[in-house]
């Protein structure tokens, strides 16, 4: 009996499927049947997102087939949950995709691994970046090589249920507005509906959207140059945890057990289910085909009300798609993200599904065709983008998150909700949150 | 295990040397003349050498190829590193998630093995009659343990005990005013445990099949004797079932030992609220592919072996005392 159970454990570990529970061990053998069927003829790709994002991918990949009937492509999509995983494993069983969507927060780590190809060489050749900033590009690059092209700009704003907020005879508040702001307002909405709605969503755990542009408003990054700290002091992050402690009393924010149950789940974000009206947003819910019927509009992150306070937004690159490095279909890869980047059926396609377009060559095409939401989108990051490029203040673009990051995300998170349950008090569990990161980020 | 041990052990103190010598010479040659007989010499072993190529290539080679890796750091995108005992260290030295999982996986097992059992004993006990279609109560009580593995059942669960679930709408009717049970940190684990307890038709099965096996003229005489209903469960009926129980708490501790797939799905895989509901292969998993430390993962998983393998070993010297068996 013993044995039985070391087996599968052990098989679990070994084989990937852990998931597939009782029916491990038969499943594994399978898995490593198809992934040695990989080596066909067919160019292999893998991308996550949303139905909507599914549909335009495939749309895409269609008119590509049709001026490329040699390059046939297996595409494999998924949601957010579970994609890296399932490429970890992929890669370690040797049967990484041959082109994929990459997460710009991850991209550093899978290129210094040696798993994504440098694309440096098809630059100007079969791979068109006409259009493409700089800056932009910066997204997809890691120590001065390019191993993703950025689908586009991406920033970290607030989503607003508009017609929701109207409902209560409340304004939507201006782009220029404050942390303090942003508190009154959320108050309002829980006294102007009964108690029934909640304002902004609990931030003190929200990661890149939040906490990291309230650092660098104070001039501080969320990691250090060399990725081996955090680059915040804990002033800082007691500020933040105290601030939202105080939203959470005032029923300006919801009670933990509904942040809890939006983890990982958009489906149950506050908005989205009606228990407020804010939430922070990297463009989620707004792109293309909004999860809500509520008519939704958009607001940049507040900034600082403090003295000396900076300009705290960037730039990010959308999502990107890079080429892995063990593939021998390399230049196959590359003329379809070129197409990607450049053909103006596959731009109209994608609209705003993979963030605002990077080109103004792709926004003058798409621009008559958007929805009200997709509008007011592109408006509030055009206004973001600009006003960062104006700001004579603001930090250098974050580095790449170093090896761990989503680890200290996660801890983050998870720190946030121990204060927001009162398992922990904000100075002892501020002790450990440091102790952890470091451990985690000089691993 | 160490029960067959003890047991020839006692044998062998009975019976004289010589006869038991001789013994086992008769029986060799019995043996050898059947293996004549049937073709003997390598036949078998190629007829078993599919099973043999699987337990080398499935079972024995990842089992020491983890052992391996437990030892090195392995993210699995590069080649393994060799690091000592570092992992294991770190895991009872400084990671506190590792206790956090160990506090749940040891509250999950505490809590969910025990209960699961009495409902098996109890609903095998009503079962145990005849009556009218039985066989189809029998059924719908074993149901759940078909479907209760399956994902779509978490999926489910997390549905009815939610904020706005059915469990709720139920207390409602009472006046009662419920909470997320999922996303509590306090109650996430008991609704994990629920969904264990639900799943008892095997146990209860095994339990029916052995009570069915009791012999009737115990009861007569002790209904005879006066004995009431709670005295003859207590002083027949458990005594008698004791090997049974023994049987169906090492399985359940073992498999409970090793939930994953509710606490996943439950979970949206993060073991979460503040790792309540983090069971141990859960964390196992999380650090070996979202976290890509392989090497970590494979020294959980060799700690984990042996922890079973403890308790199983505990269990089977401590039913020296307690189990009864008939022979």
């Amino acid at each position: 009996m013993g044995h039985h159970i070391s087996r599968r454990t052990i098989f679990r570990t070994a084989s990937g499927l852990a998931a597939a529970g009782a029916l491990g061990s038969s499943l594994a053998a399978c898995s490593g049947g198809t992934g040695a069927g990989s080596s066909t003829s067919k160019l292999t790709m893998t991308w996550w997102g949303s139905d909507e994002r599914h549909a335009a991918y495939k749309k895409a990949l269609a008119t590509f087939a049709k001026d490329n009937p040699k390059i046939e492509v297996q595409p494999t999509y998924s949601g957010y949950d579970g994609y890296f995983d399932k490429f970890n494993t992929n890669v370690a069983g040797g049967s990484a995709p041959d082109l994929m969507q990459m997460d710009t927060a991850l991209v550093a780590q899978y290129a210094r691994k040696g798993v994504l190809a440098p694309l440096d060489e098809y630059v100007g050749k079969s791979l068109d970046l006409t259009g493409f900033a700089k800056t932009l590009l910066a997204n997809g690059t890691v120590d001065g090589k390019l191993y993703g092209v950025p689908s586009g700009i991406g920033v970290n704003q607030l989503t607003v249920n508009r017609s929701g907020l109207e409902a209560l005879g409340l304004k939507l508040p201006e782009r220029e507005w404050t942390w303090t702001d942003l508190k009154s307002i959320a108050q309002e909405v829980y006294k102007k509906s009964g108690g029934k709605t909640y304002g902004v969503d609990d931030g003190g755990g929200g990661t890149l959207q939040c906490f990291e542009i309230f650092a660098r408003e104070k001039g501080q990054t969320f990691f250090s140059e060399d990725g081996k700290k955090v680059g915040f002091t804990a002033d800082t992050l007691q500020e933040w945890w105290e601030y939202w402690a105080e939203m959470r009393k005032l029923n300006a924010s919801p009670p933990p057990a509904i942040t809890s149950a939006a983890h990982n789940d958009l489906t149950k974000n506050a908005v989205v289910i009606g228990k407020s009206l804010f939430t922070f947003d990297s463009g989620v819910y707004g792109a293309g085909g909004s999860i809500t019927d509520a008519q939704l509009d958009f607001l940049p992150t507040p900034q600082g009300d403090w003295s000396g306070a900076r300009e705290g937004n960037f730039v990010n690159g959308g999502v990107l798609l890079s080429a892995t490095k063990k593939s021998k279909r390399i230049a196959d890869s590359v003329k379809i993200i070129s197409f990607i980047a450049q053909n103006d059926s596959a731009i109209k396609d994608f609209q705003l599904l993979r963030g605002i377009p990077p080109t103004d060559k792709a926004r003058n095409l798409i621009s008559s065709g958007l929805s009200e939401t997709d509008k007011l989108n592109m408006a509030n990051a055009d206004y973001i983008s600009q006003r960062v490029a104006k700001a004579t203040n603001a930090l250098p673009n974050p580095v790449p998150p170093p090896q761990g990051a989503d680890q200290v995300w996660d801890l983050l998170f998870q720190s946030n909700l121990a204060v927001a349950f009162g398992k922990k008090s904000i100075k002892a569990q501020l002790g450990a949150f440091f102790d952890q990161a470091a451990g985690i980020l000089s691993a | 295990m160490s029960m067959t041990t003890a047991k020839t052990d006692e044998v062998v103190k009975e019976a004289p040397a010589a006869a038991s010598l001789s013994d086992q010479r008769e029986r060799e040659r019995m043996r050898r003349r059947l293996a004549r007989k049937r073709g003997g010499g390598w036949w078998p072993y190629v007829f078993l050498a599919p099973w043999f190529v699987g337990l080398a290539g499935l079972t024995i080679y990842p089992m020491l190829d983890s052992l391996y890796l437990s030892f090195t750091d392995f993210d699995l995108l590069t080649p393994p590193e060799w690091v000592g005992t570092k992992n294991y260290e770190h895991m009872f030295a400084e990671d506190p998630v590792f206790w956090d999982s160990v506090h749940a996986t040891l509250l999950y097992v505490a809590v969910s093995v025990p209960l699961k059992l009495a409902l098996a004993l109890g609903v095998a006990m009503l079962l145990n009659r005849d009556l009218k279609g039985i066989g189809l109560y029998r059924a719908a009580f074993y149901l759940p343990s078909l479907l209760g593995g399956a994902v779509a059942v978490a999926i489910v669960w997390r549905q009815v005990f939610g904020g706005d679930g059915l469990f709720n709408d139920f207390l409602s009717w009472f006046g009662i005013k419920g909470q997320d049970w999922i996303s509590s940190p306090d109650t996430a684990i008991y609704t994990l445990i629920l969904l264990a307890v639900w799943q008892f038709g095997t146990p209860m099965v095994i339990f029916l099949a052995g009570l069915k096996q009791l012999p009737r003229d115990v009861y007569e005489a002790a209904a005879i004797d006066g004995a009431g209903p709670a005295t003859r469960f207590f002083k027949i009926t458990l005594p008698l079932l004791t090997p049974i129980v023994f049987f169906n708490v090492i399985l359940q501790i073992i498999d409970a030992f090793k939930t994953f797939t509710p606490a996943f799905v439950i979970s949206n895989g993060s073991g979460g609220p503040l790792n309540s509901t983090m069971l141990y292969s859960l964390y196992l998993y999380k650090k070996g592919f979202t976290d890509l430390e392989m090497g970590y993962a494979s020294a959980m998983a060799w700690v984990l072996f042996l922890v079973i393998a403890g308790f199983t070993a505990v269990n089977f010297i401590a039913s020296r005392y307690w189990v009864h068996y008939d022979d």
